[in-house]
């Protein structure tokens, strides 16, 4: 390394319209730095344009830094987008790196005092006839400063010994070891954290409800809450900021907010295509070449096609995250942005500031493939740092990233087209509907800045026009607003446009009982991309063929398509990035309707290669986003905004999905570099429908190509599954009022009778000292035993408090205070009130308690364990508690029909002793009978409410849960045995059978205290219940749908997962589950709805909740599938 | 509320921690670590996956207090302490080039150390059945897939230096 303390450096620089940048810069150390208004979206483009510079510059690639997308130190050179980079922001840098190595020559001319062509420079040094000097060294006491020359003569490519060479990725040994810092790493000192609430239109961007919709906020309801700093309001935009994350979004959750509710979508799922059609729009005659109308009527062959593609997301891994610092009124925002520059100037309306006074910080984020929300996330935590005065970091959340970033827009395309009469294309029209525009900064829409009129933006035009000879065309682009936020996403309108194109030239090929790729070939005169075609095909061992092969082994039909085009981006006619081409093998499963990419092989002609591992990666990458957008991939909406809230409902490509995908990168060293961020995707959608229509003779129009979509088409032709199982339907059966009117009559006739219990007079109860230990742990074991605390507290409530509200079909009960409170709770029982409440269910005022408090069980208690519990309870800390009473439904809020109740089903005589039973079983049924009222659960019950005894532990539900049997065939279907009951009820979980959750997971945690004696004894006791029997299972998997994407997508990693023995995946199969068995689907979607959270004193695990992933049809359909898939020997489910 | 101890990457680390707090916003935002990333929070990307006791989980529906008592391994946990080697499964993405943006990296090399240690020499098959659940918009499925083999064989090479 050179003297660091030499003066001397050497800029390049231009003056430019923002102001005077420094392109390049060399100091004495010979370190160069070089600045590029673009951004890496994690494509690894700042590896490439290291290389350019190092190549030019001739220095070592780790001397090469590149400072991307600062605005207060690079160009502004646009937005990154439509692989640009390369191919037109990257030329000042090679154009510098030329003019600082000739300048460095010229040094060493001088040093050497020898003619700079019998010089050479190579690693950052200049070698001479007989010395070499670095470029640190030679630039000593020199301070050299350059206006850009963009002519300067550069290198001729075949001397190139850098760019063209594989080189690994600069950014990745950081990223490996979790040292690199991505936007959403970045901590400031003093820095605060944002949440944003967002407005009900998600997603929606024009209207005059657009920042008008906010009624009111409520601040008080949450001024008590922790960690609160501000609530900042302005227009539709509110944020809450707190000293922490959890703490902001649990504030924001809390706080109470009121809009006003949005007008409807116009339907954009069903009837998109005309949806689209019906929105005003800017016809655009972009090429109308000779006259297309005469010429298409000439035609002997005529073909009109409409074509449609449904929104998608961007869907980055990350949602966006940004941090701003207000800093005096010097802003600064630090962000993951695709177009700094452009950030900026919106930054600067929406703060009322020049441009200049901010700058934005360029972080690398996830991968973003167009326009998210990495920009509006800058606006959001810029208006809540300037309300507090603090550095402020904003995360958003999957659901607001995918609710409310601009999607890539739907498009609707039409062809028509004709082959004359000497059997060439004759005549070719298109016309192209793309709903979007640039996506407007959504911090200046939610505060009013700017007007939420609707505007396009014209870039519906990229690749609309057709590669081919054609000498009639009529091509139209329809410009029109987005419908909803939609912006630019890779391959933008292209990759539609030649969906509908190259679809379309397979079709007039079959027509014309041509090969589609010599069909191709024959209208194309360019012989730079006939010569792109010819080789790709050849090398993928195209199959030549004139019509679809319906090939086909068994279920399987196999097929092979072909598409090719041109990337052209920019304001029309644009520019040609990269031109590719597609052949790939799909497998159609014609039962399930599924397609498998078989093999994706992608011939590329992108001029030159700088980084040839770069390109591939971006083919690689290319093949596999965009094969899911075409398979699966589909934005759905409900009346006023999208619905993917999760992965649940949007699923996308994963590694069971990987093709072989093979590529071949035409070499082109002397001609420019092209683009290659998008254009093998573009063909992506034609390739694959081709390949379908190969293999089956469907043609699809509309993406995504979904297994319902090509099974439905299948059936309508005769290939597809002969028969598909028609749903059961059963009613459910509710018997609520049958047992209302019945009571009622109970009532009618039994009223005179009713027995009118005394009060028990109030005394003191005995303090817990006069009980001895023994006593008091006995009594903790009933305790336990009975899980009293588990109904006795309220959620988040004092501990044996009572309140917790227990539904009832008949109304609601909240549970009673246990602890020794004299005025609460039972501190002035005696026993004997005590000891009649437990087993007549009558409480010490002589009232009647409802059944639900399980006395029909607790009368079997014996007399010392009744003594024994009661003395524990004197133990409880009393808490000053008087829970409300209960709220049942007429007649039954007259707690003497409950007498009456009484007087038909309760029988408070002692358990007899079965002498024929071990000792072990006897007391296993004192307990599961007594204390245990295992029976209250799962014991079904009458329409009076009262236990059936004749279906003793058969199951029951409860409220929304199922309580599955204990006793029977049921339970040894599910594989229970004495061992697997104990292990359970140790520890609430049976390897392969059950682990507990609510309720359940309650009991468990209880009987923690209770000894394993008489654990084994409950399990001796329940397991000579059941009873073997022979399951039967069909293997029939259901059809592929919706419904079985939401379970791979959201269930699947942790119930199927791809690589078990993951510490939260479910340890229990589905096939188990209890809720997937039980008689009706209520238990199964309260689990799905509510997740499970199980105590942290068992080593139990947790599922999260979805009840605000999931719409309740898309609940109910997971449920059905769930019940169909996993309980096949058991009948669907009616709704 | 409580304290809980735990090992992080090695060291012993002591907290008091809320019952519903979360193991992921515990290591990133209260233990400044980076390497687990949120993406979902619901266990469906695999982001933010780490290694409890050795075996893979998800830190955003995890809650830190179950971690009470055990072995928590993070990205960062992962390359030699004292030589600052990475380990195996680090170089092997390296040498395959697994990343494009990097996001999903994290979760990728965690599921990959345990995926080697039930299959150390896998097919193509159990890598793609094993990495399923991960998911990666960027579509670096390919070079990932070459990267755990890559990995698979330094530690297949280590092995036989030992």
């Amino acid at each position: 390394m050179s003297n660091d303390l030499a003066h001397g450096s050497l800029s390049i620089f231009d003056d430019r319209p923002e102001g005077r940048i420094v392109f390049l810069h060399l100091d004495t150390n010979g370190i160069v730095t070089v600045r590029n208004g673009h951004v890496d979206l994690g494509t690894g483009v700042e590896t490439a344009l290291a290389q350019i510079v190092s190549e030019e510059l001739d220095i070592a690639l780790d001397r090469v830094f590149v400072v991307l997308g600062d605005t207060d130190s690079t160009p502004d050179q646009g937005p990154t987008i439509a692989s640009e980079t390369i191919q037109i922001t990257a030329a000042p840098l090679r154009s510098a790196a030329a003019q600082a190595r000739l300048a460095i020559l010229g040094l060493a001319e001088r040093r050497f005092n020898t003619p700079a062509c019998d010089l050479l420079s190579k690693d950052g040094t200049v070698f001479g006839p007989d010395a070499a000097y670095g470029y640190g060294a030679l630039l000593a006491d020199h301070e050299l400063v350059m206006r850009l020359d963009p002519e300067v003569p550069v290198k001729d490519p075949a001397l190139y010994r850098i760019v063209g060479q594989p080189v690994r990725r600069r950014d990745l040994p950081a990223k490996v070891t979790g040292d690199f810092i991505y936007i959403h790493d970045l901590r400031l000192p003093d820095m605060l954290h944002g949440h944003v609430i967002r407005p009900p239109y998600a997603g929606r961007d024009s209207g005059d409800f657009v920042g008008r919709s906010l009624i009111s906020v409520d601040k008080t309801s949450v001024a008590h809450m922790a960690g609160l700093i501000a609530i900042v309001q302005e227009g539709d935009f509110l944020g809450v900021v707190a000293d922490d994350a959890r703490r902001a979004t649990d504030i924001a959750n809390a706080l109470k907010v009121t809009w006003r509710m949005p007008p409807d979508l116009p339907p954009l799922d069903h009837r998109l295509e005309q949806t689209i059609r019906d929105q005003p729009s800017t016809p655009r005659v972009v090429d109308a070449t000779g006259d297309f109308e005469s010429a298409f009527a000439e035609c002997g062959t005529q073909l009109s096609r409409t074509y449609l593609w449904p929104y998608h997301l961007h869907g980055s891994i990350g949602p966006s995250c940004g941090v701003a610092d207000w800093n005096g009124g010097a802003p600064l925002v630090w962000s993951g942005t695709q177009n700094p520059h452009m950030l900026r100037a919106d930054l600067a309306v929406l703060c009322g500031l020049d441009a200049g006074e901010i700058e934005v910080r360029r972080l690398q984020a996830a991968g973003c493939y167009g326009r998210n929300c990495a920009d509006d996330v800058c606006g959001d935590a810029l208006l809540m740092s300037r309300a507090t005065g603090r550095p402020v970091r904003v995360q958003l959340t999957r659901e607001q990233e995918n609710l409310w970033e601009p999607k890539g827009a739907a498009q609707l395309m039409q062809v028509q087209g004709g082959i004359g009469q000497d059997g060439d294309l004759g005549a070719y029209a298109i016309d192209s509907w793309y709903p979007s525009n640039r996506g407007p900064n959504l911090a200046l829409l939610l505060t009013g800045r700017i007007s939420p009129e609707p505007h396009h933006a014209m870039m519906g035009d990229r690749t609309i026009v057709p590669p081919y000879r054609v000498p009639h065309k009529r091509i139209i682009c329809h410009d029109l607003a987005p419908i909803v936020r939609a912006s630019w996403m890779r391959g933008v309108s292209a990759l539609p446009n030649t969906f509908a194109h190259e679809s379309f030239m397979d079709e007039l090929a079959n027509e014309a009982g041509e090969d589609p790729v010599d069909f191709r070939l024959r209208h194309l005169d360019d012989p730079r991309q006939a010569d792109l075609i010819r080789r790709t095909a050849q090398a993928a061992d195209w199959n030549t063929h004139a019509g679809p092969r319906f090939k086909k082994q068994g279920r399987m039909a196999y097929g092979q398509g072909f598409a090719y085009a041109t990337y052209v981006h920019g304001a029309f006619p644009g520019t040609a990035a990269a031109s590719a081409a597609w052949v790939c093998d799909v497998a159609v499963d014609t039962e399930t309707g599924e397609v498998t990419l078989t093999r994706v092989f992608v011939g590329q002609d992108q001029g030159l290669v700088i980084n040839p591992d770069g390109v591939r990666a971006q083919i690689h990458g290319n093949v596999m986003q965009t094969t899911s957008r075409v398979l699966s991939e589909e934005v759905t909406f409900d009346a006023i905004a999208p619905t993917p809230k999760s992965w649940a409902n949007y699923p996308i490509q994963s590694f069971d999905r990987l093709p072989q995908i093979q590529t071949l990168l035409i070499e082109r060293p002397g001609d420019p570099a092209l683009g290659v961020g998008e254009s093998a995707a573009v063909p992506a959608a034609a390739a694959i429908a081709n390949a379908i229509f190969d293999a089956t003779g469907i043609r699809l129009r509309e993406a995504p190509f979904t297994p319902e979509k090509l099974r439905a088409a299948l059936v309508g032709q005769g290939q597809g599954p002969t028969s598909l199982p028609a749903p059961k339907v059963t009613s459910r059966r509710r018997r609520i009022w049958a047992a209302l009117a019945s009571i009622g009559s109970a009532l009618t006739f039994g009223a005179l009778a009713l027995p009118i219990h005394s009060a028990i007079p109030v005394s003191r109860a005995p303090l817990a000292a006069q009980f001895t230990a023994e006593t008091l742990t006995r009594g903790a074991q009933v305790f336990a035993t009975g899980n009293c605390a588990g109904c006795h507290t309220a959620p988040d409530g004092v501990p044996n408090a009572g309140g917790l509200e227990m539904q009832t079909p008949f109304g609601t009960v909240a549970t009673t205070n246990l602890t020794p409170d004299p005025e609460t709770g039972l501190g002035l029982w005696s026993f004997s009130a005590f000891e009649r409440a437990m087993r007549h269910g009558i409480s010490r005022d002589g009232s009647n308690l409802y059944p639900v408090f399980p006395y029909t069980s607790f009368a079997r208690i014996d007399d010392g364990d009744m003594q024994a519990l009661y003395a524990y309870l004197q133990t409880l800390p009393p808490v000053r508690s008087a829970p409300a009473g209960a709220s049942m439904l007429a007649p039954l809020n007259l707690r003497p029909v409950n007498a009456a109740w009484n007087l038909m089903f309760h029988d408070p005589a002692p358990l007899p002793v079965d002498p024929a039973k071990s000792d072990l079983w006897n007391r296993g049924q004192y307990l599961v009978d007594g204390a245990g009222h295992c029976s209250a659960c799962h014991t079904p019950r009458n329409a009076l409410g009262a236990e059936q005894a004749k279906r003793a532990l058969t199951g029951a539900m409860v409220g929304e849960a199922w309580a599955p049997a204990l006793t029977g065939p049921d339970a040894d279907a599910r594989g229970w045995d004495e061992d697997s009951l104990f292990v359970y009820l140790r520890q609430g979980y049976a390897p392969d059978i059950a682990a507990a959750h609510g309720k359940m997971a309650q009991v468990v945690d209880s009987l923690r205290s209770v000894p394993d004696s008489d654990i084994r004894a409950m399990a001796t006791y329940i397991a000579s219940g059941i009873t073997p029997t022979p399951v039967i299972r069909s293997k029939a998997m259901p059809q592929p749908g919706p419904a079985s994407r939401i379970y791979q997508s959201t269930c699947a990693g942790c119930h199927t997962p791809g690589l078990p023995g993951a510490e939260t995946a479910a340890r229990i199969p589905l096939t188990m589950s209890a809720a997937i068995r039980a008689p009706q689907s209520d238990a199964l979607l309260s689990v799905i709805r509510n997740g499970v959270e199980a105590p942290l004193t068992l080593p139990l695990r947790d599922m999260p909740a979805f009840d605000d992933q999931l719409s309740s049809e898309q609940m109910d359909a997971l449920a059905n599938y769930l019940r169909e898939r996993f309980a096949p020997d058991l009948p669907a489910w009616g709704r | 509320m409580g304290r809980m101890d735990f090992q992080l990457n090695g060291q012993h680390r002591e907290l008091t921690i809320g019952d519903r707090e979360i193991l992921l916003d515990v290591l990133r935002d209260r233990l400044g670590l980076n390497g687990p990333k949120y993406g979902c929070g619901l266990g469906q990307c695999g982001a933010c996956t780490v290694l409890v006791d050795g075996a893979p989980a998800r830190a955003c529906v995890m809650r830190a207090a179950r971690v009470a008592g055990r072995n928590v391994t993070t990205l960062e946990g992962l390359a030699n302490r004292v030589t600052g080697q990475l380990h195996p499964v680090q170089q092997g993405f390296l040498d395959g080039q697994g990343a494009q943006c990097g996001y999903c990296l994290n979760g990728m090399v965690m599921t990959t150390i345990a995926l080697l240690e039930r299959h150390p020499h896998p097919t193509d098959s159990q890598i793609t059945l094993a990495l399923r659940d991960n998911l990666c918009r960027c579509g670096t499925h390919q070079e990932i897939v070459v990267s755990v083999h890559h990995a698979a064989r330094r530690i297949a090479e280590a092995a036989d230096v030992e």
